[in-house]
């Protein structure tokens, strides 16, 4: 198993408290969380990718219990086996196409032993998501929205992390765009060893997901 | 982290050479006031060096300084050649070279003297003054001329040059019937000696027979000059007579003891001591201009810091990008102190460079102004220090946003 997640539950500043259902996913596993606004989405993918560390219950990726973990160790955690992929602005506008796809093994040699060429890959994974190898070297400034969310999905699977984990990647992206970026996600993630955990409130990309977690019925 | 570090760097270059740019000219500001007071301060004291004292009628030992060595201002009076025959006489005087001031050539200040000025007047310490050219004058009519008159006018061995009464060409007026014959060009000294032309006493006196009153009288085109006999053309004043004493231990006596001196009002002043007091008035004004510098450079440094803090709102995507890839809160933090110490570096090099610069620039100014030529060093140890304190107080400082982007990256999720 990739990931499991059991009895969490998170407390905000204003009293409000979310128990989260315990989630488990193995390799090839696509999931998605649908959910209203305030319903604890983005809540969830932090305290999975350790970046909010958790106040009760546990989280257990690649045989780590998130539970008995440093800061330190979470972002160790995070740099070798997440890839992560923001609503939009994913990329650095000061950076070319290559160096922010690079980006996805800069803090991981876990990653990046697990890859040989950084260039060869950017070149495999751009190709896989319908990408021209040419925008490479290009300023992401020049890319058009899709297009950025497909090279940040390159950088997410770059090193074949073990969890994907996408906060509303679509929300900027027009219908045929949507359809495209997550056909292309799901064709190109190795289902022999990675699984996806996207958050939306759209229920329209369900038929991408094996299953689906509705966290507006979450107990708040 | 460093190629990361430049790219973000260039993405915002203009604020960022803004604030280097003002850095750099506070130190600048600093280093050049330090660098030209040192300098001009090595300047006046390597100057005269061998006199042990400089007898002159009583006045402010800082003016007789200033008008003998540095040939600044004006003698106000003479002394007679009385006095100085009496003191030349006194046991305790090793050697004594009269000097008589007032005349000019062309800009340059003409010095009288004996020829055994150049045997004893040093510079920089113990260095006599050489010929790069011809002789110390032996003839009346012979003079000796700096290394800056010689260049500036193209004057070799040989040259004639006729001088002028009074100390500027414009207000002078030329002694034309009498013209001195180059017999020496000396070497560089970096010393007003540079800018002087010297005559001998008799030869000075012989051109100011005929004159009374800054006015000419009658010619020397009347007279048989070479009738006249050489006894008499010894002058009956002169401006001031450097000394050599035979032990220093007798120096603060002999000049109690020529206060004291009846016939005349004279002082013996102690160039070290009159240019010590020069020195604690410019350094009052020296140690005003420095705190006001290293005001400066604390409200640089400020600017430098708010600049950073402001950046972290914008740069705040940025980070976030890094942490979801997995940086840590250190690495992040390190960013921003690295920043610090790149621009404070840049900064420091930049002041290095434009410090070279401007004391460069300053050293010909100096030469002109003063006759005096600064020696500059590259960085001194001094500067070292002043650089190494910059450098630390902006990374003490550059600690604030490194902390704020620690903390805010610890506690904020990836939003």
């Amino acid at each position: 198993m990739i990931l499991k997640t059991s009895n969490l539950k998170y407390k905000y500043k204003n009293g409000k408290t979310i128990n989260f259902p315990d989630v488990g996913l193995n390799p090839g596993d696509k999931v998605l969380i649908n959910g209203i606004s305030g319903s604890g989405k983005t809540t969830f993918l932090n305290l999975i990718a350790g970046a909010i560390k958790i106040q009760d219950g546990d989280i257990e990726l690649a045989s780590s219990q998130y539970s008995s973990m440093s800061s330190s160790d979470l972002d160790r955690i995070r740099a070798n086996h997440i890839g992560y992929v923001f609503q939009t602005l994913n990329l650095i506008p000061f950076l070319s196409v290559l160096e922010n796809i690079a980006l996805g093994v800069k803090f991981s040699k876990t990653r990046s032993s697990n890859i040989g060429s950084i260039d060869q890959e950017a070149v495999r994974l751009v190709d896989s998501l319908g990408l021209d190898k040419s925008i490479l070297n290009n300023s992401v400034n020049n890319l058009s929205v899709g297009q950025q969310q497909r090279v940040a999905v390159a950088r997410a699977l770059l090193g074949r992390p073990n969890l994907i984990l996408a906060d509303e990647p679509t929300s900027a992206l027009d219908v045929d765009s949507k359809n495209r970026f997550l056909k292309e996600l799901v064709q190109t993630f190795d289902p022999s060893s990675q699984a996806i955990l996207m958050v939306s409130h759209d229920l329209s990309l369900a038929p991408y997901f094996d299953t689906v977690i509705d966290f507006g019925k979450a107990n708040v | 982290m460093f190629k990361l570090l430049f790219k973000s760097i260039k993405s915002r270059l203009l604020p960022i050479s803004l604030v280097t740019i003002t850095l750099m000219a506070s130190m600048v500001l600093l280093l050049s006031i330090e660098r030209i007071q040192q300098a001009t301060e090595q300047g006046f004291n390597q100057s005269i060096s061998g006199v042990d004292a400089i007898v002159g009628p009583r006045s402010s030992s800082l003016e007789v300084v200033l008008y003998t060595v540095f040939h600044l201002g004006r003698p106000t009076n003479n002394i007679t050649m009385q006095t100085v025959d009496d003191i030349r006489t006194r046991d305790d005087i090793d050697w004594l070279v009269p000097i008589a001031l007032g005349d000019s050539h062309k800009g340059f200040r003409v010095i009288a003297t004996e020829p055994n000025y150049f045997k004893h007047v040093k510079y920089a310490g113990d260095k006599l003054l050489t010929m790069s050219s011809g002789k110390v004058f032996q003839e009346i009519s012979e003079a000796v001329v700096g290394a800056d008159v010689a260049k500036k006018l193209d004057y070799r061995v040989g040259s004639d040059i006729y001088i002028t009464h009074g100390s500027s060409d414009a207000i002078g007026k030329k002694h034309d019937d009498f013209s001195f014959k180059v017999s020496g060009v000396l070497n560089k000294t970096g010393t007003p000696i540079d800018q002087a032309v010297f005559v001998d006493l008799k030869g000075y006196e012989l051109i100011h027979i005929g004159w009374q009153s800054g006015k000419k009288i009658f010619g020397l085109d009347r007279l048989d000059v070479s009738s006249i006999p050489k006894e008499d053309l010894t002058p009956k004043t002169v401006t001031a007579a450097f000394v050599g004493l035979k032990s220093q231990l007798t120096l603060f006596s002999f000049a109690r003891e020529l206060r004291q001196y009846h016939k005349e009002a004279i002082s013996a002043v102690i160039p070290g001591v009159a240019l010590s007091e020069l020195w604690s008035i410019v350094g009052m004004v020296d140690k005003g201009f420095e705190l006001l510098s290293w005001i400066i450079i604390a409200i640089s440094l400020i600017s430098m810091i708010t600049l950073i803090i402001s950046s972290i709102e914008n740069r705040k995507r940025e980070m976030t990008i890094y942490r979801a890839n997995g940086a840590t809160p250190l690495y992040l933090a390190s960013l921003v102190v690295l920043e610090t110490i790149l621009i404070a570096l840049s900064a420091i090099i930049g002041a290095v460079i434009f410090v070279t610069i401007i004391t460069h620039l300053a050293s010909g100014q100096l030469n002109i102004a003063l006759g005096i030529t600064p020696e500059f060093q590259w960085v001194s140890l001094e500067e070292i220090k002043v650089f190494a304190i910059i450098l630390i107080a902006g990374v003490l400082s550059s600690l604030i946003p490194a902390a704020i982007v620690f903390k805010k990256s610890l506690h904020q999720g990836l939003n």
